[in-house]
């Protein structure tokens, strides 16, 4: 009986192999970039008590911080996502089929990063968000 | 098992925290966002309640995430996580303050 052999005995070993692994190191280094961000931003944010805040705000309006911004949608985007397909395989969905589940998050990645960048390059081109 | 779930816990709610978060920031008020834009948008209430959740579950999240990665390398001992841990206790509380503080006018 060989009916069904990737459900059996090997069960997650896929999951550090290849497409696992690398999905694994990029979490990793996407988190602890927004771990600095995220420290970075509430020190920023918080001079908006020293009334400085505006002089830094207008910095962000440089098309290379708008990049930057850009880069730092993707470390969101992918964090966030590939979270997502860990959460759900905690529940036991899509462990056999964690390569599916890891592109088609990707998927998800590609077509939100779209909105951000379109966004993103309206700015920087015209100058006007995309709703003003 | 706590930080396990309270990882998962604060996972959740940071995706779609960070949803209005960047909606309101990046796409609605891109070269737009200035003191007075952004205290416009807290003055107007529930904002300022996801501001607050944001700062609460991206440090918990953030910093039991650096914890992990650092728990694999060098604080590998139990004697070492413990330390670890309580250093990022207080780092956290530290910048949780420093947050608060920061949108204290539209709380209070």
């Amino acid at each position: 009986m060989s009916g069904k052999p990737r459900e059996t005995a090997n069960v997650g070993a896929g999951l550090w192999k290849a497409t696992g692994m690398w999905a694994w190191l990029l979490f990793r280094i996407s988190g602890l970039i927004l771990v600095f961000y995220l420290g970075a931003h509430i020190i920023v944010i918080s001079t908006g008590q020293f009334d400085k805040l505006n002089d830094l705000m207008k910095m962000f309006d440089n098309p290379v911080l708008v990049l930057m911004d850009l880069a730092l949608v993707v470390a969101v985007l992918y964090h966030a996502l590939n979270g997502v397909r860990i959460i759900l395989m905690d529940f036991g969905i899509g462990v056999h089929r964690h390569k599916i589940l890891f592109w088609g998050a990707m998927a998800v990645v590609v077509v939100c990063f779209a909105v951000f960048a379109w966004v993103a390059f309206t700015f920087i081109v015209t100058g006007e968000g995309v709703t003003s | 098992m706590w930080s396990w779930l309270f990882q998962r816990i604060t996972a959740v709610l940071l995706i779609v925290m960070l949803a209005i978060h960047l909606i309101f920031t990046h796409i609605l008020n891109i070269g737009e966002l200035n003191y007075d834009n952004i205290a416009e948008r807290l003055a107007h209430g529930g904002l300022i309640a996801v501001d607050i959740i944001l700062l609460a579950a991206g440090i918990y999240h953030a910093l039991n995430g650096l914890r992990m990665v650092l728990m694999d390398y060098w604080f590998t001992s139990r004697k070492r996580a413990m330390a670890l841990t309580g250093i990022l206790w207080v780092v956290g509380i530290a910048f949780m303050a420093y947050g608060t503080w920061a949108l204290w006018p539209w709380i209070s």
